[in-house]
């Protein structure tokens, strides 16, 4: 306001700029400076203690052998499909069941949001007394006549990954249905009433109106989600610390066990590295993309 | 109007030079993460700060009573900063080459420890150890960093078994055994009974349980020198005589529970103390988190002998404190050091924990319990001790041995498959 209020000038006000400065020095300290030195580290074999000493790519060679990495990379494109996938599409569609204004429906908008208040570690400690093999979920299945689907959840490699999927997707879903309700609340009413008058069903009216008008919040969506998804790692660590044997090890817990476990930091930078490409290529190609249609 | 908006606009840009006046400084506080920092560090008064990890609530009870009795004595002061153990593993190289880092810190002896000492990141406590001429040898061997150096000083040490309550082996008819097939037939007979005979607490976050029986089958078949020597980097898994003890371990499988890597630790000892399970291999600190009035109940039995010509071994891991070489307060530390040392201090420290730990200090009373009384009496008839797998390794092994260990629980059938993995993964943690 302060700026506006002073006469035209060509020369920028002090105070506009050190409002672009200040935050961009902070930034550039806190945030870039220590970004562009993990790459650094990722070229080099360092114990955290004494000096990093160079291998140049040796790291990212490691990692064709490495088992492990394979396995976490492979759970990681899993975790990106299933987390991403089913919070989006169950997103919307809470969303689309809860646009309209009906009594009782803040209630269910509230309950379904509720969890992403919620601490991760708090919830997972909550859902690991879940899968507990006296817990809740064998309970009822022994309750409802399926005693033989009973198991110990988190302890079998086959099913710990989804089992933890289950209370990140619970949370993430909420997430998501409020981004998604905001984009529906801002499409012209009007359009849903020109379509009805060209006599457009319900279906059409979605493929037509709404998902067209959708697109600048799937952007938002889509980048919520993968940058989410690559990073999930504290309701995974807290549940089962990518075990029983690295069978529920995803990119970023193995990289949190590689650094803080075995303490091989300049391993662990590259495994951060090729996380970070994963998410900035994801991003990167939808929004190319995106801006190409819209031209 | 005019005179309030030049107010704000005054405010504001005093704000943004104040904010560049922040980042100025902080900018010269600036080093960069790699660069190990160093230099004098100020001579600075007051306590000495005594980074905990001891977070289990009896524990932590028992060590603020000991900083607060050295307070009490005049002198020097000490404040302790309990921290979880988790956190406190991932943040003790930060804390150690930070340039202004605790004084001291709750550990134990390792290959960890001599590792920080021979990059000089520990003090010499060397003077502190002239007052403890009474302590053991082994004790004085296992506190030098392999150069001739004292860096550390015990004050408590504990020992692993096979932990049961009393009430329940009466009331199943069942008494402890001493050889292995007394062993497995008590394991038959609870199973006979309903009851799953071996709990284990290897799920959730604490697989590393699962260790000691490795430790165990491999000190009473093959000794505790090859033991050493394997963990150290010098033998490999994949050797026929590691693959040996997993037959044993393959005998005693069927009595697991069968959630024994699905519980947590914790959740294994309620299983336990509820009779659900028979007996768990452990250390004597899970009583830290068992109710007192059961105490009385528990009991243990020895890993029975499987080799009667392999000289006798038990883990007794030993607990004490080490200083920070950059501590401004080194002869407050060697003082606080003396007081930890002495048996008082630690009789102090076992009346307010739950008192299954053992005083390093010869002179020392333990607590006193029959349990107790077996306890060390298990230790001092063991002909080596060793300490427990990540601690005579590293921190850094032990992920490799939860992945094989626990994958051979569940199937044993792998085994060669897990020892090959074994291998490679120590390999790359010996290599860097």
């Amino acid at each position: 306001m302060a700026v506006l209020a002073a006469p035209r000038r060509r020369r920028f006000s002090p105070v506009l700029l050190a409002f672009v400065l200040v935050p961009l020095v902070v930034e550039g300290f806190w945030v870039f400076w220590p970004a562009l030195q993990g790459f650094y580290l990722s070229l080099t074999d360092w114990d955290g203690v004494s000096a990093p000493s160079f291998v140049g790519f040796g790291n990212f060679a490691e990692m064709f052998s490495d088992d492990i990495f394979g396995t976490a990379a492979l759970d990681t494109v899993i975790w990106l499909v299933l987390f991403g996938g089913l919070s989006a599409l169950g997103g919307l569609g809470l969303a689309l069941l809860l646009q309209r204004e009906r009594r009782g429906v803040g209630f269910y908008r509230a309950a379904l949001f509720t969890p992403v208040v919620f601490s991760l570690v708090a919830t997972s400690l909550i859902w690991q007394v879940i899968y507990q093999p006296d817990g809740v979920v064998n309970r009822l299945l022994a309750a409802i006549g399926l005693g033989s689907w009973q198991h110990a959840w988190l302890a079998d490699p086959k099913t710990a990954l989804y089992a933890v999927l289950v209370p990140a997707l619970w949370r993430q879903l909420g997430y998501v249905m409020v981004l998604y309700l905001a984009g529906l609340k801002g499409i012209d009413p009007a359009l849903y009433e020109a379509a009805k008058l060209d006599g457009a069903t319900s279906r059409q009216q979605f493929r037509n109106v709404t998902w067209p008008q959708l697109r600048g919040v799937n952007s938002v969506v889509l980048s919520v989600i993968v940058i989410d998804s690559l990073r999930s790692f504290d309701v995974v660590w807290s549940m089962t610390k990518g075990g029983p044997y690295h069978s529920s090890e995803l990119l970023s817990t193995y990289m949190y066990s590689t650094a803080f476990q075995s303490l091989r930091l300049g391993y662990a930078s590259a495994l951060a590295v090729v996380i970070f490409l994963l998410a900035f290529g994801v991003i990167v190609t939808y929004l190319v993309r995106a801006f190409r249609e819209d031209q | 109007m005019t005179s309030a908006g030049l107010s704000r606009r005054r405010f504001l840009r005093n704000a943004s030079l104040a904010g560049v006046g922040a980042l100025g400084s902080s900018s010269l506080l600036s080093a960069c993460a790699t660069s190990a920092s160093s230099g004098p560090v100020k001579q600075a008064a007051g306590a000495v700060t005594v980074q905990s990890n001891l977070s289990s609530p009896q524990a932590k009870v028992a060590i603020e009573a000991l900083a607060k009795a050295f307070g009490d004595k005049g002198g020097a002061t000490a404040t302790i900063n309990t921290v979880a153990s988790e956190t406190f593993r991932t943040q003790l190289p930060s804390y150690l080459t930070s340039a202004t880092p605790p004084d001291t810190f709750t550990w134990y002896p390792g290959s960890l420890l001599s590792g920080y000492a021979r990059k000089g990141l520990l003090l010499d406590v060397g003077d502190v150890w002239q007052t403890m001429g009474n302590y053991s040898a082994p004790f004085r061997a296992l506190s030098g960093d392999g150069a001739g150096h004292q860096v550390f000083v015990p004050t408590t040490y504990y020992w692993w078994g096979f932990f049961y309550r009393k009430s329940n082996f009466a009331k199943w008819g069942v008494q402890p055994p001493t050889t292995w097939s007394e062993f497995l037939a008590l394991c038959e007979t609870l199973k006979g009974k309903g009851i799953s005979p071996i709990g284990l607490g290897a799920g959730g976050t604490t697989p590393w349980i699962a260790s000691a029986w490795f430790d165990y089958l491999n000190i009473r078949i093959n000794g505790a020198p090859f033991h050493r020597e394997l963990l150290a980097g010098k033998q490999r898994f994949d050797d026929p005589r590691v693959k040996k003890i997993f037959d044993p371990w393959r005998q005693a499988l069927p009595y697991f529970d069968p959630n024994g890597t699905a519980l947590a630790f914790q959740d294994a000892t309620t299983v336990l103390l509820q009779g659900h399970t028979g007996m768990v291999l452990t250390g004597t600190f899970f009583a830290d988190a068992a109710p007192k009035d059961v105490l009385d109940d528990l009991d243990f039995f020895q890993f029975p002998i499987l080799d009667p010509a392999i000289p006798v071994a038990e883990e007794g891991p030993t607990d004490g404190f080490f200083a920070s070489a950059r501590t401004p307060h080194v002869a407050e530390v060697k003082e606080w050091f003396k007081y930890v040392t002495t048996a008082e201090a630690q009789e102090l420290y076992i009346k307010n924990s739950s008192g299954t730990v053992l005083p390093a200090n010869p002179d020392a009373k333990d607590a006193g319990t029959p349990l107790v009384a077996k306890g060390r009496k298990l230790l001092s008839d063991a002909k080596e001790l060793t300490q427990f797998f990540n601690r005579d390794s590293s921190d850094a092994l032990q992920p490799t041995a939860d992945a094989a260990l626990v994958r051979f629980i569940q199937k044993p059938n792998e085994l060669d498959s897990i020892l090959r993995d074994w291998q490679t993964a120590a390999a790359k943690v010996w290599q860097s």
